[in-house]
This record gives C-alpha cells, sequence and structure tokens, in this order.
C-alpha cells in the first residue's frame, strides 16, 4: 500500500561493445492505489522498467521509491513488492499450497497464520480445494491463479504484473482481465500492469503509461490517451485498429493532402504556420459514409473514395478505402495517404470495390507536427467558424 | 527391378540380405541384443569370477582347474564355464576378522561422502555463475577450470606430498623466501579430501553448469521476488529443479572417490586402516611377505562394492524419475 515513484530511471546494456539504452530517464508518480499499464510494443523497455521496480534489474542511473524508501539498490525480496510473470513461473517441485506460502514459509511467519492467509488468497482467485495439486496438473488458467494468489498471499505494498494474460488463450484472457478488475477493488493496492496489448491496458488501468524505444510517451487515463494522444506514436498504438494517418500541408485556409483537403485556419492552433507539414489522424469511427452528413455538427467536405477490403466484425465494418489512383497499401501502418480506414454501421449495404464518398468528423481530427511527432490540436471545430459546414449543407440539400 | 521368377531363383543368402535390406529394424534389433549381450558379459563375468574365487576354499585356489570337465552322454567336454572348487561361503566373515575390513570401508566412504559435499556445494556456485551469468572471460575460465581435469593426477602427486608433509616451509618458486609452513596432512583425511575435490571438480562443475543454465530465468526470479536471496534461490529452486543433473554429479564423484587409490596410497604412508588407507589399502592387506589370500581379497572386493551397487540402484531411480517427470516446464 503505497506510492511508487521513479526518478530519472535509466537503464543501459553493454551488447558487445555497444550501448543499448533499454530505458531512457523515465520519470513515473504513481499514487496508492493506482492500476498502472505500462504498454508499448515489444523491446520498448516497459518490461526493463518494471525489473527496475521490482529490483531484478538495477538502474544504471536515477532512484525508485516504494513509499518514502529509496530502493534503488534493495533486493527484490525487501522492497515489498510481489510479482506475476508472464511465463507464471511457479514452481513445478512444488505443490500449490507450497507455492502459494513459499514465501511467506521464508519469512517464518507462524503455521495457523500461512494456512489462514494461504486459504484466504485461495478464496479469493477461486482455487479452493486444489491446494494439494502439483503445477503440471493444472490448467494454464488455474496456474495463473496460483501465480496471482501467491502474489497476494504476502499482501505486497505493489504488485507487478508482466503480461500475466499473455499465454492465455482469448477466452480466458477476458475472463481473467474481468478477475483481475474484481481483485484490483478488492486488493485496493497499487498495481503496476506491463503489456503489449493495448485492449487490455484500455479496460484495465486507472491511466496508462505508453512507452517506446525506452522513452514514456505518455501517461494519462485511458480515455485520455485515446481522445487526446500526446504524440504521433500514442495516436497510433492506442485505439484498435488503428487511427488513420494522412500526411499534408497547411495553406492559409485548408490543410491540404495528396486526395482531400480540410478547411483549416492556421492562426487558430499555435504552433502551425503556412507551409508547415503536418499529419492528420482520424480514427475509423470518425469518418463517416457522405450520406450521414447530416447527423454530423461539423463534418468535411465529401471525399470520393472506393472500397478495397471489408472486414465485417459483427457489431461493425471495418471499411478499407481507396483516395484517388490509390492501390491496396501493403504496409503495415495507415500512413499511406492513399488509404483510409472507415468503421461502418454494419447494417449498411456496402460492397467492395464500389465508389462512396465519405465525410470526416472535423471535431475529432488529430493534427501532429509530422517532423516532431507531437500533438498540435485534437479538434479542428474551434479551429474554424463554421463557413465551411454551410458550405456542405448547401451541398446536401439536393 | 527383380521379378518374382527372379527371386526364386536366387540363393538364401540373397534373400535374406534382400530382407535385411526391406526391414532394417530387424538388423538393428538383433545388432542391439548381440551388443547388449557383449556388454553384459564384459561387465557381469568378472563379478562372477570374484564370485567364484571367493567361496573357493584357500586350500584349492592353486590346485585343479575351475572349469570341470563334464560328461555328456559319454563323451567328455570341459564346462566353458568356471565354477568354484567347493563352498566356503565363511571367507566373507573372515574378511573382518584377519583385517578390520569395515574400518577401511569406512575410511573410503567418509572420504566419498566429504569429497561429494564439498564438490556439489563448491561446484553449485561454479555452476551458477558459469549457467546462469554472463560476464567477460566466462568461456576462457570456463576453459581454464576444464582443463585442471586433463592433467595426469600423477603430475600433483610430488608436489602435493611435499606440501602434506609439512616439513619444509612454501617458498616462492626459484627463491627461498619462505611464505608459510604447512600443516601436517599425511595420514589425514585432508591430505586426501583436498586433492580429490580438486580434481573431481571440473567434471561437476561442468555437469551442474549445463543443468543450471537450463532452469529458466523467470523461476529465479519468481524465487527473488518471494523473498530469497540468489544463493537462497540456487539451493531452494534451482538446485532441486536440477536433481537429475545434481544426482549425477554427485554420484559420479562418490564412485570415483570411493574407488580411488593412487593418491590415497601415497598419502596414508602405510595400509593401515588408522592412517586412513582405503578399500584396496585394505585389500591389500590380505598379501603378506610369503602368503597371498586370493580368496579373501576376492570375497573383500565384492563386500566393497556393494554400498556403490545399492547407491547407483538408488540415484539410478532419483535420475530416472528426474528425467520421466517431463521437461521443465514453468
Amino acid at each position: 500500500m503505497a506510492k511508487l515513484k521513479l526518478e530519472h530511471v535509466t537503464k543501459r546494456y553493454d551488447d558487445q561493445g555497444e550501448t543499448v539504452t533499454a530505458v531512457d530517464d523515465m520519470n513515473l508518480d504513481i499514487d496508492h492505489g493506482e492500476f498502472i499499464c505500462f504498454v508499448g510494443p515489444s523491446g520498448c523497455g516497459k518490461s526493463t522498467t518494471m525489473e527496475t521496480v521490482a529490483g531484478l534489474t538495477i538502474p544504471t542511473e536515477g532512484k525508485v521509491y516504494i513509499g518514502d524508501r529509496d530502493v534503488t539498490n534493495l533486493p527484490p525480496k525487501d522492497r515489498g513488492i510481489a510479482m506475476v510473470f508472464q511465463n507464471i513461473a511457479l514452481f513445478p517441485h512444488m505443490d500449490v499450497y507450497d507455492n502459494i506460502s513459499f514465501g511467506l514459509r521464508l519469512r517464518d511467519y507462524p503455521t495457523d497464520e500461512i494456512d489462514r492467509r494461504v486459504e484466504r488468497a485461495a478464496d479469493i482467485v477461486q482455487l479452493e480445494g486444489m491446494l494439494g495439486r502439483m503445477p503440471e496438473e493444472m490448467s494454464g488458467g488455474q496456474r495463473q491463479r496460483v501465480a496471482i494468489a501467491r502474489a497476494i498471499v504476502r499482501e505486497p505494498d505493489v504488485f507487478l504484473m508482466d503480461e500475466p494474460l499473455a499465454n492465455l488463450d482469448a477466452k480466458l484472457k477476458v475472463h481473467m482481465r474481468t478477475e483481475l478488475q474484481r481483485l484490483h477493488k478488492e486488493l485496493d493496492t497499487t498495481i503496476i500492469y506491463v503489456t503489449h496489448d493495448q485492449e487490455e491496458a484500455m479496460t484495465l488501468s486507472d491511466r496508462i503509461a505508453v512507452l517506446n524505444s525506452g522513452s514514456l510517451q505518455q501517461i494519462a487515463p485511458p480515455l485520455t490517451c485515446y481522445n487526446e494522444p500526446d504524440n504521433l506514436f500514442v495516436a497510433g498504438f492506442i485505439g484498435s485498429p488503428s487511427m488513420n494517418f494522412v500526411e499534408g500541408t497547411v495553406e492559409s485556409d485548408a490543410i491540404v493532402t495528396k486526395n482531400f483537403s480540410l478547411a483549416f485556419d492556421p492562426a487558430s492552433v499555435d504552433g502551425v504556420g503556412v507551409g508547415d507539414s503536418v499529419t492528420i489522424g482520424i480514427r475509423p469511427e470518425d469518418i463517416y459514409p457522405g450520406g450521414l452528413r447530416g447527423e454530423i455538427a461539423d463534418h468535411s467536405a465529401l471525399i470520393d473514395a472506393r472500397t478495397d477490403i471489408l472486414e465485417p466484425m459483427g457489431d461493425e465494418i471495418f471499411a478499407y478505402m481507396l483516395l484517388g489512383e490509390g492501390e491496396t497499401s501493403m504496409s503495415q501502418e495507415q500512413a499511406s495517404s492513399d488509404q483510409l480506414l472507415v468503421s461502418i454501421d454494419p447494417d449498411s449495404d456496402i460492397t467492395e470495390d464500389e465508389d462512396v464518398q465519405v465525410v470526416i468528423d472535423r471535431g475529432n481530427v488529430h493534427l501532429f507536427d509530422t517532423a516532431s511527432g507531437e500533438a498540435l490540436t485534437h479538434t479542428l471545430e474551434a479551429a474554424w467558424s463554421g463557413d465551411e459546414v454551410t458550405e456542405s449543407e448547401a451541398e446536401s440539400d439536393d | 527391378m527383380a521379378t518374382a521368377t527372379d527371386n526364386d531363383n536366387e540363393g538364401p543368402l540373397t534373400r535374406w540380405v534382400q530382407s535385411a535390406i526391406q526391414n532394417p529394424e530387424k538388423v538393428y534389433r538383433a545388432l542391439f541384443y548381440v551388443a547388449m549381450v557383449f556388454f553384459l558379459v564384459t561387465t557381469l563375468f568378472p563379478f562372477y569370477w570374484l564370485l567364484v574365487l571367493a567361496v573357493t576354499p584357500s586350500g584349492r585356489l592353486l590346485s585343479g582347474s575351475f572349469l570341470p570337465t563334464i560328461d555328456l552322454f559319454g563323451v567328455s567336454a570341459t564346462f566353458p564355464l568356471p565354477v568354484p572348487k567347493g563352498f566356503n561361503p565363511a571367507a566373507f566373515v573372515s574378511v573382518f576378522e584377519q583385517v578390520p575390513f569395515h574400518l577401511y570401508m569406512l575410511n573410503s566412504f567418509a572420504l566419498a561422502v566429504t569429497t561429494t559435499v564439498i564438490v556439489i556445494v563448491v561446484a553449485s556456485l561454479a555452476g551458477y555463475v558459469f549457467g546462469r551469468l554472463r560476464f567477460p572471460g566466462r568461456a576462457v575460465l570456463m576453459l581454464g577450470i576444464l582443463a585442471v581435469s586433463y592433467f595426469p593426477p600423477a603430475a600433483f602427486v610430488i608436489p602435493l606430498f611435499q606440501v602434506f608433509a609439512g616439513n619444509a616451509p612454501i617458498t616462492i618458486p626459484f627463491t627461498d623466501f619462505p611464505l608459510f609452513t604447512p600443516p601436517r596432512l599425511l595420514n589425514t583425511p585432508g591430505s586426501m579430501v583436498l586433492p580429490f575435490s580438486a580434481l573431481f571438480m571440473p567434471l561437476s562443475i561442468f555437469i551442474l553448469t549445463t543443468f543450471y543454465g537450463q532452469i529458466p530465468d523467470g523461476l529465479e526470479d519468481a524465487a527473488r521476488v518471494e523473498g530469497t536471496t540468489r544463493l537462497g534461490a540456487l539451493f531452494r529452486v534451482i538446485m532441486p529443479l536440477s536433481a537429475p543433473g545434481v544426482a549425477t554429479a554427485a554420484v559420479l564423484t562418490f564412485i570415483a572417490v570411493y574407488n580411488e587409490y593412487f593418491f590415497s596410497s601415497i598419502m596414508a604412508t602405510s595400509t593401515e586402516a588408522a592412517k586412513w588407507s582405503p578399500i584396496v589399502g585394505g585389500i591389500l592387506s590380505y598379501q603378506t611377505q610369503y602368503t597371498t589370500q586370493y580368496n579373501l581379497m576376492a570375497a573383500a572386493s565384492i563386500v566393497g562394492v556393494l554400498p556403490v551397487v545399492i547407491l547407483v540402484i538408488v540415484a539410478q531411480e532419483r535420475i530416472v524419475s528426474g528425467l520421466t517427470s517431463g521437461a521443465l516446464k514453468e
């Protein structure tokens, strides 16, 4: 039950003469009882950051505080932490009871106290009657619950979870996710949770810390990360499928891209000048078929597009649309200016290779500085008086 | 391309060869049995021969043949296996009466156990370092340790004897500058356990390095987070999970020391049990200037080998159970 603070934590490895910076000047302030998710792509330093908190890695520079104690150089056992590992890491030579009570027995707790705590932990993770089993006799989900019981039985100040659900199948993952939320509510302990799955991060956490190549990109509540990403990386990482990025140039009254332009007043946003290269970010759900433009308060002009691939998801259809003379993009990123991913109502009778028109909800257009990647604004609504709305309404009057 | 008609015309050898080519499993199986029988005979026959010698009364040892002539329906032939000339199980008792053979066994046993404990503890630490930590010079250091085991043990005997004799101070090489005078260790376990530990250490380090290196990092991390130190994780998690490897290293060390004679025959200045002479020293005590009691020597050899047989059977079960309980899963 404590706060957690990272101060200028940096970790460098020496890899055959080359210095690799795994974590670069990380500063974090985590409140008591918060559920924090570290997300980021593989190799972004999220696990290393967690290991510095756990004490399994000593940072090259910087300090780690748990509560008011400086624990930077303390061994893991003296830090008041418990950890759930990605590969579960139950001791294969011990039964469930011994696994859960391992830490308590090392600390010489009296037997009846150990029994009581193990019973309670087993109760919380619903493992009653399995205390005598060996790990190899259990399913993945059960093992995961043993690992969680092993962590909660010591009543640690901080819980560390390193991709605990990564090795579970999809259905179990969703189930365990709910269990974890319930657990967090019940225990009221600070939890740090590492995942590369942004969906897990969104659903679980109080705040998300987005990491990339060793440095913190943004730490904010999930919806803030989603609605107001600080930079291109966060914008692209949070949200599934990810945001459409279209590169454009600022002109005196609009942002002009290869295939369309959005009316824009450069004076309305700080730090934007005519001639700047900007990247427009639009989430798939903020693009609508042209026919629905009447329902959107502030929409863009109609954009001609042609449907390419449709991905029906049940509750929505993801439509890949090609703009202009665009070819199907093979690149992983949506940075292609010729392609837009649009989320469409599943009842609409859209087909592949169909010429359509779409509009963009200007209220949810994100603008990034292409060079630095920093966010400039998260809406164009205030940035334009509304002349364009009238103009396009005139169009729709037919 | 051989038709059925061609096949009929070919001889039995050709047909047999063809069937062997078509069914190589049959040949492999046959060769397996041949090899098995060969190894069984070569390993078990010496024991049988010891048993024959041990139960043969001493008076008849040197007279007549161990291969009896038998009458097979009027044709006399030599029985192909040696059989005892008489039956004298009392040899197994007089083994302990003539010489305190149990004390020699105890000496060997104590030396072997002490050495094994030292080797397993130290080699575990080394195995942990070599198997689980990455540091510059690891490969060179490992090679250096293995190089120790490539030296013939005899190369160390003379300097070690000088040291353990404790007569003269140890000097810096090529000078007369004395460093210290070592205690006299001859005829004590120290003079044997120390060189044994050093000589058998490299093999154990090698075995344990391989085993400890295979334990997933996550398990060690988990143990450390749960409250052990690195050492605690080694002894509570890594070693129990490497039980087959630890058992292998321990058994090999134990047997090697238990059977050792070369060093102990020199470090114990005579074959007396009180001077920590080992089993072989005891066996040789049945040989005096004028008599050699082959039957007692054979009986003592059998008695002496029993603890090792028991150990191997017990340890083998442990090793097999360790292996069959499945590859290590986290």
